[in-house]
């Protein structure tokens, strides 16, 4: 763990219920977390149900206070960061009070965001940009499920905060709004914001995210990076028809089945120069893909937690 | 919706006291409860007489209904989430809504009571009535936003409360409780909301005798003081 992170999770545990001061009983939600946030870094959050994401996120946003450890944001805690920041927050399940109507709650949220200098401008850019102006009338109580998670998404991103927080942001959304999200999000990412991300959708998790973390029954399993930095990485390469040249090419080769290749790189540099020299070499190429995407690597680190 | 049901509430006490008025109404412009007597019998003056001990309570009851869920309902859906993601306190989130609906019983007791008076009594008792008003909706609105921070029963807490301090406050008048090891009826009567002072404001008020200020004083600082607990486990309760 990083001593100038952005955020820092420092042994946190969480317990609901059972007897105070650690006496035992209750439901132990997280236990001996440590983890680190660093700026302008995007990171999934991943793990089976009650695995304890949200209880992360009510930890990480001052919603929860710990049973043990510490929690910092900018080294001040949670509660008071938000207080004199704020930040984007989607939850899990988004709600808001049935009567109100879509673009009056935008303001009235805005407007809540002494941060802002223009409320009503705000309100209507987040508006325009979740495609929610024609439905901007509407109730709450009356919005489609994807409306309302549309309105949240709207919601969380009032303002330009510097931590993004979003479980489970593609929860009723069609794929062409999904897409669009991951646009939008592309779009967030500054060197400046924090985005944190918990969804079950391993693949939106995979596009977006620079790292991943597994959680698995209330504790860390796992550190996965999605960019290929820092650890040796296995490629699947698929050529039109099998070559010499890849064996000269990729050294480390895992395995070789016909016209599909297995081989091992160090960096996107390092994958690049060999994928060249194959190429150079009269190699065709039809496919470059990740041997093993972020669903399976999630899977092998919740099989090895269980195992153990 | 709550305003409407406390609408309606006060439309059936102005009915009732128009049809006690229309049945026996004095040239003094008061109601005469033994022409009434000879009408209805014991049932139809109890059931006036309870008509306005419920009058009396009306301030309690529009705060406790407008009240209820101020801070427990936005908890218990998530909506207080929301709210605190906002680079804001939570107390600037409340306080305003807190005082406007405080304000809103006020304002609809304040119309009811007077009103009613002038159909039963012939006459206003002047701005006492308003200070009576402010006293029962200070008092359980600062106990009532309390009790919500911490939980969704607090309307059915405070109305418990109010009933136990009547009833506590009674009992402590009529000499019930001289026997109570010392100490142990005052600290009961100091826990419990305000009524021994509320009693004494209601009673300077249907005598038409100068208010007791002090009591008045007492009530308002319950109210101010519970407002303030509230405020500040508002801010550092779990959400």
């Amino acid at each position: 763990m990083v001593e100038n992170s952005f955020i820092r999770f420092d042994r946190i545990g969480k317990r609901f219920g059972g007897r105070p001061r650690g006496g035992g009983g209750g439901v132990e939600a997280l236990r001996n977390v440590s983890v680190s946030f660093e700026r302008g870094e995007c990171v999934g959050i991943v793990g089976p149900n009650g695995a304890g994401k949200s209880t992360l996120f009510a930890l990480l946003l001052g919603f929860l206070r710990p049973s043990s450890g510490t929690v910092r944001i900018e080294n001040v805690p949670p509660r008071d960061y938000a207080r004199a920041r704020g930040y984007g927050y989607l939850p899990e399940l988004f709600d808001l009070p049935s009567e109100w109507r879509v673009a009056d709650a935008l303001d009235a949220l805005a407007r809540l965001d002494g941060l802002i200098d223009h409320p009503e401008a705000e309100a209507s850019r987040v508006l325009a940009l979740l495609g929610l102006d024609e439905h901007r009338n509407k109730q709450v109580g009356a919005l489609s499920r994807g409306l309302l998670q549309r309105l949240g998404i709207a919601q969380a991103l009032l303002g330009s905060h510097e931590l993004v927080v979003l479980d489970e942001p593609t929860e009723g959304l069609d794929p062409l709004w999904r897409i669009r999200l991951r646009e939008i999000i592309q779009t967030l990412k500054t060197p400046e914001r924090t985005i944190i991300i918990a969804s079950h959708e391993l693949a939106e998790v995979e596009l977006l995210a620079d790292r991943t973390i597994v959680l698995d029954r209330g504790e860390v399993r796992d550190f996965l990076a999605m960019n290929m930095t820092g650890e040796t990485r296995t490629v699947r390469i698929v050529l039109n028809e099998a070559h010499d040249a890849v064996e000269q090419a990729f050294p480390q080769l895992v395995r070789h089945e016909g016209r599909e290749y297995l081989v091992q790189v160090e960096t996107a540099a390092d994958l690049t120069q060999r994928i060249a020299a194959l190429i150079e070499a009269g190699g065709v190429i039809e496919a470059v893909s990740p041997a093993e995407g972020l669903e399976e690597r999630v899977r092998r680190t919740l099989d090895a937690g269980s195992v153990s | 919706m709550r305003y409407l049901g406390l609408i309606a509430f006060g439309i059936v006490f102005i009915l009732s006291g128009l049809a006690a008025r229309g049945l026996a109404g004095s040239s003094g412009g008061h109601i005469e409860l033994g022409q009434l007597l000879l009408m209805g019998g014991y049932p139809l003056v109890s059931a006036m007489l309870l008509l306005g001990w419920l009058l009396g309570r009306y301030p309690l009851i529009a705060t406790l209904v407008l009240l209820a869920g101020v801070i427990s309902r936005d908890r218990h859906n998530g909506h207080a989430r929301i709210y605190a993601s906002r680079p804001t306190t939570m107390l600037r989130i409340y306080a305003p809504r807190v005082l406007l609906l405080a304000f809103s019983a006020f304002l609809l007791s304040a119309i009811l009571m007077p009103t009613f008076d002038v159909i039963m009594l012939g006459q206003w008792n002047g701005p006492s009535t308003l200070v009576l008003i402010a006293c029962y909706v200070i008092a359980y609105t600062g106990l009532i936003t309390l009790l919500s921070v911490f939980t969704r029963g607090e309307a059915w807490l405070t109305l418990l409360l109010a009933v136990t301090a009547m009833v506590w406050d009674a009992l402590r008048r009529g000499g019930l409780l001289d026997n109570a090891p010392p100490g142990i009826a005052q600290v009961v009567a100091f826990i419990l909301p305000p009524q021994g002072a509320l009693f004494r404001v209601e009673t300077a008020f249907a005598e038409m005798q100068p208010l007791p200020w002090a009591s008045v004083g007492y009530v308002i600082g319950y109210g101010v003081v519970t407002l303030i607990a509230a405020a500040v486990f508002l801010e550092d309760r779990e959400l």
